[in-house]
């Protein structure tokens, strides 16, 4: 890894991953805030939810009900808000990280320093993980905040669900900045790695999505990611973790380990 | 220092360069010269190691360029043909950046050059002319002491001022012994700094020279105004190549024979002797009539 990169990077894209953290945490925030009010109306709520197709409670991780916070937290923010923002930000920021300065040319610069494509890459990707982290942290410690603040004393907070929704959010994106940064590293025009990269993660998001909500269409959800990614299942505690990091963390892997090894191999047009 | 070998890269469409070869000794400047599109900005990203040569090699002391990334650039100042800087930085914060990445620079050098090229190193990049962007361009380049410095158009967007102070910048680092690479469209710019030049045309390497002997063959129109019609008729006769004539006024071509254009024309009364050097396109062309015949 090249530190004055890193260090020049974090300086210029901190502003933005500040800006989707304090988004995600406000929202977490709000949830937090109206789930008293909901809770004493779960009873007409649930039966709502009854009354509702069970595709389409499932899809939006409703299943669970709003019986407990960390269900409704689980099925309200995890399963669709929190992965929306998550998706955004890593289409948009692998996106400048690489493709961005091969098509402005600046990548130039970079490259005629004396470092390796590959310590210009992992710095890049480097960056992009710390803006994850950044994200999934603040919006965590919102989490614990909004509990003490609305809900009541943190004793009593069924933290650990809370921590593994974010864990497993954070698996997902891992995997997800990993195919992004990909399609970012082989492209030569910031647009089209842009358009890509929009295609194909918020394809897989659908794909899930649709999954869900169709019984016809369930195996949908079996080729797409996303479904690795379970909030109201890892509430109810039926998530088997073993193979859904080994799949998570090994497609993150591959995707930041190929986008290497083309970028260092490819002709740049600089 | 710098060997370029039989590099090809051909673009889909047909475009690109075609065993392009030459070698630039230590302490030389060595001029790139062609038209738009004739593959001078590809050869130097090869050299760069930014693109893979489809066959052919780039060295720079001794390291592929290709191959030996992370190890050669240490030896390398670089001015990329299209300037383009990271967003929202300043000029000082550009160089600042650049700096750490060569793992520091010589702060009194890189002060100096600011200096010399004259240009306000606080304001943001986005804000720049293309002249001011080109001059911090060109610091990035030199501060830190490279032992080579490939320049692609490096006086493209500088005023007539400013590219002087170049060509002192150049002859002065020439002076300390760097190599030297850059590209142009301007035979006079690299006449006052290049020792030897190469001429590219259509991706294609038509001529390594002496800048002495191109020199030598760059024609120039010399316009006569003579005092009486009559002398000009004298001087019609004499033999000299005539381009044109019409009134008092004759244009005479003089290719490296001044003395003898000289000598003729002394014999008269003239009222003015304009000069018009030949442009970089018909010295290319010149090239390609003598290459046929030859
Ligand atoms: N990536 C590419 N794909 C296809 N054609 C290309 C590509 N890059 C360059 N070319 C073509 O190759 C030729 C050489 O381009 P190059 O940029 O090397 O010219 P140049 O000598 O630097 O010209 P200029 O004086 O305008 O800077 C041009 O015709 C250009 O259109
Ligand atoms: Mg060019």
């Amino acid at each position: 890894m090249n530190m004055p990169l890193y260090a020049q990077m974090m300086k210029s894209h901190l502003q933005t991953m500040a800006s989707y953290a304090f988004g995600s945490a406000f929202y977490i925030l709000l949830m937090f805030w109206i789930y008293p009010s909901m809770a004493t109306q779960s009873e007409n709520l649930n039966a709502l939810l009854e009354s509702m197709p069970p595709g389409l409670s499932r899809a939006f991780g409703l299943e669970n009900g709003f019986g407990s916070v960390d269900a409704f937290i689980s099925g309200e923010y995890y399963g669709l808000l929190f992965v929306l923002i998550l998706s955004i930000f890593s289409v948009m920021t692998s996106t400048q990280l690489m493709a961005r300065l091969v098509d402005q040319g600046a990548m130039a610069y970079l490259l005629s320093a004396p470092t390796t494509r590959v310590k210009v890459a992992l710095t890049q990707a480097i960056v992009l993980l710390t803006g994850l982290l950044i994200i999934t942290a603040v919006t965590t410690l919102a989490g614990y905040g909004g509990y003490a603040w609305f809900i009541g004393d943190l004793n009593d907070f069924n933290s650990s669900n809370f921590l593994l929704l974010n864990v497993g959010a954070l698996l997902l994106f891992f995997a997800v900045c990993g195919i992004s940064f990909f399609i970012s590293a082989v492209s030569n025009d910031e647009k089209r790695a842009l358009g890509i990269s929009g295609i194909v993660v918020f394809g897989l998001f659908s794909l899930n999505l649709v999954g869900k909500i169709s019984e016809k269409l369930s195996w949908m959800q079996h080729i797409s990611l996303f479904s690795l990614f379970n909030p109201a299942g890892i509430v109810k505690g039926t998530v088997n973790w073993g193979p859904t990091c080994g799949i998570l963390l090994g497609a993150g892997l591959a995707g930041f380990a190929a986008g290497m090894m083309l970028f260092k191999k490819r002709s740049l047009l600089l | 220092m710098l060997t370029v070998s039989h590099v090809t890269k051909v673009f889909p469409g047909g475009k690109g360069i075609y065993d392009v070869s030459f070698t630039v000794e230590q302490g030389e400047v060595f001029g790139f010269l062609g038209p738009n599109g004739a593959g001078k900005s590809t050869t130097i990203r090869h050299i760069m190691g930014f693109m893979k040569p489809e066959k052919g090699f780039v060295q720079i002391k001794g390291y592929d360029t290709w191959k030996d990334q992370g190890r050669f650039q240490k030896l390398i100042g670089y001015l990329p043909g299209e300037i383009a800087f990271m967003e929202g930085m300043t000029g000082k914060s550009f160089l600042d950046f650049m700096a750490t990445l060569r793992g520091g620079v010589n702060e009194q050098r890189r002060a100096e050059l600011v200096e010399r090229l004259q240009f306000d190193d606080r304001t943001p990049i986005r804000k720049m002319s293309k002249g001011m962007k080109q001059k911090v361009g060109i610091v990035a380049a030199l501060m830190h002491e490279p032992e080579v410095v490939i320049l692609d158009e490096p006086t493209s967007g500088l005023d007539p001022l400013m590219q002087k102070v170049f060509i002192e910048l150049v002859l002065e680092e020439k002076a300390k012994g760097t190599t030297f690479l850059m590209s142009s469209h301007s035979f006079p710019e690299i006449e006052r700094t290049c020792d030897r030049a190469a001429i590219i045309k259509d991706g294609k390497i038509i001529a390594v020279k002496n800048i002495h002997e191109l020199q030598a063959v760059q024609r120039k129109l010399f316009e006569v105004t003579f005092e009486h019609e009559a002398d000009r008729d004298a001087f019609l006769a004499s033999g000299l190549k005539i381009d044109s004539y019409k009134d008092k006024q004759v244009r005479v071509a003089v290719q490296g024979d001044y003395n003898r254009f000289a000598q003729e024309t002394a014999k008269y009364r003239i009222r003015s002797i304009d000069v018009f050097s030949q442009n970089l396109e018909d010295i290319f062309m010149d090239y390609y009539d003598r290459g046929g015949r030859e």
